[in-house]
């Protein structure tokens, strides 16, 4: 085991995770920039997740926080996020998710689910479920109108993440695509970022049920909750 | 875009000569101490009579007044209202707008979170105000921690302004070739993949050229690596570190015990 993830760990690794660090930031500040309602501030820790394995991807959530919070502290509660981020997207990418745009977007939709469920109990034990970010007017109305505060955080977790982490999976394939082939050999995990070829109907309608499951379970849960 | 990386103040001064895990040590147990404390004034004594004090030991206050001025009071303050108005808890009605009403629980409870966001974030600052990076990170290697966290961290430091710099670049020469950035949703959405492609690709072809070069310099010898600087470590900051872990175990147990 420890051995397998030292592997992971090259020299390229430790050199790619400070780049991918600052490719968050930039790009989140770039965002920004061009008012999108989105954050987009996990692109690179997607990226050393897909080309190089879970745990150097959650190793690059964790010190993306910390490195972030060096200059904005109100970031660093949040770094189990990003780690769990960071990790899903390794192990979509292990799993083969990262092979084709449906399968993309499935992994966006994992990585949103881990956002969603990693940001609630900090988000609720340091704010009281109300956080200095756009998406608590939505917790907000949903404590108003009676919601439980775990149950309200839940939910706008559910309605907000999906968004931005599709959107950020869909651009870390995109520039993982865009990167050439002898360039992706140098880092331990290039057969993640090979491209399938065809279409896989069956695999694709699968997927579908998978996910409609997780949603109607996810209601579910969330009225078990707020019961 | 531009913001300062590195608040850290050259000073000589009883807080800047206290070895670096002191200080880490210091800023986490006054975090943990205010966000565990049952008593509800801990994270305002906390800030007025520990952190503030602390600035001045540490020649500092100028600078600490400015962030709070620009980052402490525009978060603790935009939450404390935030939390004011949504809080659902409390019978007491001051004033209703809306479907929104504010009673005297909310308030309560706003100024609590509103104040230990504040000794969190006060915390860290006169942490970074008072240490370099890079001694934090020497003095970590020294204790154990692997050396490639300490570069992953330095140069992260080092490569985010040039990074900055390049995106403000790109942005610049998008826009005169007639990228638009200013217009509707839609536009501003297409615009992301030209401004965020070449800053990308710029970076990571760049990996490979570092690796290459860091790696020519014994980045992966196994051997004990010497450094330049001499850290200080006194048995007063070995004292310290203790007091502060006892006290935090002490403000746990106390919270368990009446709870």
């Amino acid at each position: 085991m420890l051995d397998k993830i030292k592997k992971d760990f090259t020299t390229m690794t430790w050199v790619l995770i400070p780049v991918a660090i600052a490719i968050n930031i930039a790009i989140g500040q770039i965002v920004v920039l061009l008012k999108l309602p989105v954050y987009l501030d996990s692109i690179g820790t997607v990226l050393v997740g897909i080309i190089c394995g879970p745990w150097a991807g959650a190793l690059t959530g964790a010190l993306s926080n910390t490195v972030w919070g060096l200059f904005n502290p109100d970031s660093l509660p949040w770094w189990p996020v990003a780690l769990f981020i960071g990790l899903v997207a390794g192990l979509c990418a292990n799993a083969g998710l990262f092979k084709n745009w449906w399968k993309v977007i499935l992994s966006g939709f994992l990585i949103a689910l881990t956002a969603a469920i990693t940001s609630t109990p900090i988000s609720v034990y340091l704010y009281g479920g109300i956080t200095a970010s756009g998406s608590s007017f939505i917790t907000a109305y949903l404590l108003q109108t009676g919601q439980g505060v775990v149950s309200a955080v839940l939910s706008t977790g559910f309605l907000v993440e999906p968004v931005d982490k599709i959107t950020t999976a869909m651009l870390a394939f995109a520039i993982v695509q865009g990167l050439s082939k002898r360039l992706i050999a140098r880092f331990p995990r290039p057969e993640n970022a090979q491209v399938e070829e065809g279409n896989n109907t069956t695999q694709l309608v699968i997927a579908l049920v998978v996910v409609v499951v997780v949603v109607i379970l996810g209601f579910f849960v969330r009225n078990m909750l707020a019961s | 875009m531009h913001e300062r990386l590195s608040y850290y103040v050259k000073r000589d001064s009883a807080l800047h000569h206290l070895n670096p895990l002191t200080k880490i040590i210091l800023a986490l147990s006054l975090i943990l101490i205010s966000f565990i404390s049952p008593w509800y004034w801990t994270a305002l004594f906390i800030l007025l009579v520990l952190i503030v004090p602390l600035c001045f030991v540490g020649k500092v206050s100028k600078e600490y007044f400015k962030s709070a001025l620009r980052l402490i009071i525009p978060a603790s303050g935009f939450i404390f209202f935030m939390q004011a108005f949504f809080q659902p808890i409390g019978q007491t009605v001051i004033f209703k707008f809306w479907f929104l009403d504010v009673t005297q629980e909310s308030l309560a409870f706003a100024f609590r979170v509103a104040t230990r966001i504040a000794v969190m974030i006060s915390a860290f600052t006169l942490l970074l105000l008072t240490t370099h990076p890079s001694e934090l990170m020497s003095d970590l290697t020294r204790r154990g921690l692997p050396g490639q966290f300490a570069y992953v961290i330095i140069s992260t430091l080092q490569i985010l302004p040039q990074m900055q710099a390049k995106a403000q670049t790109i942005i610049s020469a998008q826009r005169s070739r007639g990228l638009d950035t200013e217009s509707t949703f839609l536009k501003r959405a297409g615009s992301l993949l030209p401004l965020v492609g070449p800053l990308v690709f710029g970076s990571l072809i760049e990996v490979e050229e570092r690796a290459i070069a860091i790696e020519a310099r014994g980045f992966t010898s196994t051997h004990t690596k010497t450094s330049l600087h001499d850290i200080s470590d006194t048995s007063f900051d070995n004292f310290l570190r203790w007091i502060l872990i006892v006290l935090v175990i002490v403000t746990g147990a106390l919270k368990i015990w009446l709870s």
